[in-house]
């Protein structure tokens, strides 16, 4: 193995396949994606044909990574770049250039329904949400208000939904078949067998939410990364940050919040795996919410935690949801 | 499915097109600060087109610092006992998908900091402290207050006159903390206090502690044992102990500066070489770097993430590839700057404004200009006196007409 893919994985994750590394430096792809939940997408689909680099590992949030010269060294002999998009990682664009890299740089939600926050930071407008109106076309128009100033941003969370998910796998399969057409047969037939899982795991979350009594059904974490989820299955999330940890909720924010919480009535609160605790510890004793668990939110739990790959991650948040809720 | 993400850009394009667009001019706008390494003052000059803007008097000879928001330049004048601040006349308001630029005429901010021997300045998260070492003590004023005119500072002391530094680190002060056995040696560690400056925790050892940066959210001291790493804990700062690795030949980092775009720190290491450190890996955290000759002055491009710059003591300007570890380029730019004699003595430094490098060049009383895409020199600008102390402020933005 190069020393540039030896150091990067020290920082990341490099995620080893069942090949000999000697052969495996030859003729493998070389994969580098962005962040833990890309890698495991691109893990089922590229199989022993790829070698992964993953650039902000488990628990760490993409939001505020900051690319060192090693990650820049890695992205730089990649062959393939897969990235969320959406401004999920804003440290992307500083850290191509730096990297001088001829690979493709492969935004994985292309082509996907976008959901966009019209609402002014930290005010949350519980109506539009519950109407499911959160986004949409009706980003544009809000847009047109202040010319110049916030047109709504795009939730880049989009992995939240399995939906979403197989688009994901897809994109994946098509960049991998056009750095490797030799190899292209395997990946579609892996993203295949993995999209069954894929559809599966929805079957399930679907069930598990239908087990939730319809007024039980909203639930606070800390940023708002859940929206794709509350789209697609139903369940309102709240949340005292927006869609980028990059800015701190404000006073007013967490006091409009709670004074939410208390009109809504929400059903649990929990804790989420790359953000700080703290604020919501403190929400949750002043609400009388207890807090409910750890949810996965924008990265896997490393491999020895309870949601080191994707569909593990998805079934324990889930299950995590549901079990406070009912526990209640 | 409603919406798919095409034609939502292209929705948000043409609406940004017509409200916007129309209205907006993009302007770009770099400003040059120079000091005089004998006479009271600071140049101003236009980078974009070599004119000069302004000249401030001030009392004494000068170091200079410019925030990071650009909006504020701190002449430190130590022989002189005072800090000016001065207004750049430049600033900057994002609004997500650009910024705004406003650009005015450069102006003291009406904010002085006096005390006995001004030596380290450190802003941190809009917070500037300055160490005065003739006191130990450190004065603490925010960017909003200077740039109203209001010398409202926060002072925090130490137990004992040393060449200290402080950061104002959120709600709590890292302050150096003095040789007590030996008063005229350089502070022996960090200690973390709150803001009225009672400590929290005990000394964090940093012996020889001189020279600090800031990159992206992770600040360092240099020690003669290693660097002291600070990020953010929970609750207060996080501080740990980075030893220099044991493949590096004896030495020690003294001047660090921090990258911008990419996160790591370049220090010195010994005469006649510079280390990148990457203090969040547990191994190659450091990578050392020979030079031809002795080091003068080093900095790092804000806009390209990738390079830094070092001139060394034969003239020449080296371009570091900081991704690959290795000087990719060098350019002969100035005549002979021996590193023999006092340390303060006149000699180049480099600042980068936009895609020009400039380089001073006090015995000559010019400074020199390097494009930074093809590492060429493009130009000279003549300044009176001796040119030392450089820095820029500056970028490119969008201005509205009729705001
Ligand atoms: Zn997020």
């Amino acid at each position: 193995m190069s020393r540039t893919l030896k150091l990067a994985a020290v920082i990341g994750a490099i995620t080893s396949l069942p090949i000999a590394p000697s052969v495996a430096a030859a003729e493998n792809l070389r994969v580098v994606a962005s962040f833990s939940i890309i890698a495991d997408f691109a893990k089922n689909v590229g199989g022993d044909r790829v070698d992964i680099v993953t650039l902000v590992g488990p628990n760490g949030d993409a939001h505020v990574y900051e690319p060192k010269p090693a990650d820049a060294a890695t992205v730089g002999s990649a062959d393939v770049v897969l990235v969320n998009g959406l401004q999920f990682e804003g440290f992307l664009q500083r850290l191509v250039e730096a990297s001088a890299t001829k690979a493709p740089i492969v935004e994985l939600t292309k082509g996907g329904e976008v959901l966009r926050n019209t609402e002014e930071e930290g005010h949350h407008d519980q109506h539009k949400a519950a109407e499911g109106e959160g986004g949409h076309a009706a980003a544009a128009e809000e847009g047109h208000e202040e010319g110049h100033h916030h047109h709504g941003e795009s939730d880049p969370h989009a992995w939240q939904s399995v939906h979403n998910a197989e688009l994901y796998v897809k994109n994946i399969a098509d960049a991998f078949c056009a750095a490797d057409a030799a190899g292209c047969d395997t990946y579609r037939a892996n993203a295949k067998s993995y999209g069954q899982q894929l559809e599966a795991l929805e079957a399930e979350i679907k069930a598990a939410v239908a087990e939730i009594p319809e007024d039980k059904r909203t639930i606070i974490t800390s940023h708002d990364a859940y929206k794709y989820f509350e789209h697609e299955y139903g369940i309102k999330f709240l949340a005292p940050e927006g869609v980028s940890t990059e800015s701190e909720a404000s006073a007013s924010d967490v006091a409009a919040l709670i004074k939410q919480i208390r009109q809504d009535k929400a059903s649990a609160i929990f804790v989420e795996n790359v953000t700080n605790p703290r604020l919501i510890e403190q929400i949750a004793s002043e609400t009388g919410l207890k807090v409910g668990g750890e949810l996965y939110s924008d990265a896997l739990s490393d491999k020895n935690g309870p949601a080191a790959t994707y569909l593990e991650m998805m079934r324990h948040n889930i299950t995590t949801i549901k079990g406070a809720i009912l526990g209640s | 499915m409603r919406t798919n993400w095409a034609s939502a850009t292209a929705i948000a394009l043409l609406l940004s097109l017509s409200t916007s667009a129309a209205h907006a001019e993009e302007v770009t706008a770099w400003r040059l600060f120079i000091s005089d390494h004998a006479d009271p003052k600071v140049t101003v000059i236009d980078a974009i087109d070599g004119e000069k803007l302004d000249t401030f008097e001030i009392k004494g000879p000068a170091s200079l610092h410019r925030s990071e928001s650009g909006r504020t330049v701190f002449a430190v004048q130590g022989s002189a006992g005072v800090v000016a601040g001065i207004a750049s006349g430049i600033s900057f308001e994002d609004h997500g998908e650009h910024g705004d630029i406003d650009v005015e005429a450069p102006k003291f901010a009406g904010v002085e900091i006096t005390g006995n021997k001004p030596s380290h300045f450190v802003e941190h998260g809009g917070d500037f402290a300055v160490f005065f070492d003739g006191e130990g003590v450190a004065r603490i004023i925010s960017e909003k207050s200077v740039l109203e005119g209001k010398p409202d500072f926060m002072e925090v002391k130490t137990d004992a006159p040393q060449h200290g530094v402080a950061v104002a680190y959120g709600s709590h002060v890292l302050l150096s903390e003095p040789n007590r056995e030996k008063p005229d040696e350089l502070p022996v560690g960090i200690r973390v206090t709150d803001k009225a400056g009672a400590p929290i925790g005990g000394i964090h050892a940093c012996p020889d502690l001189h020279g600090e940066a800031s990159s992206g959210n992770i600040l360092a001291f240099a020690c003669a044992t290693g660097l002291l790493v600070v990020s953010h804990g929970d609750g207060s700062p996080a501080v740990r102990h980075l030893p220099y690795a044991d493949s590096l030949p004896d030495g020690k980092t003294t001047t660090l500066i921090g990258g911008r775009g990419l996160q790591y720190f370049l220090g010195n290491y010994g005469a006649d070489k510079v280390v990148l450190i990457d203090p969040t890996i547990e191994s190659d955290s450091f990578r050392l770097i020979n030079l031809p000759t002795r080091r003068v002055h080093f900095a790092v491009d804000p806009v390209c993430a990738k390079f830094a710059y070092v001139i060394t003591e034969d003239g020449q300007l080296h371009q570091l590839d900081v991704v690959k570890g290795e000087i990719a380029n060098s350019l002969k730019l100035t005549g002979p700057y021996s590193m023999d004699g006092h340390w303060s003595d006149p000699r180049p430094r480099v600042a980068v404004a936009g895609d020009k490098i400039v380089v001073t060049d006090p015995l000559q009383g010019v400074l020199h200009l390097v494009d930074a895409t093809s590492f060429e020199k493009t130009g000279d600008i003549a300044v009176e006196g001796k040119p030392f102390n450089i820095v820029s402020v500056g970028g490119s933005g969008q201005t509205h007409a009729g705001e």
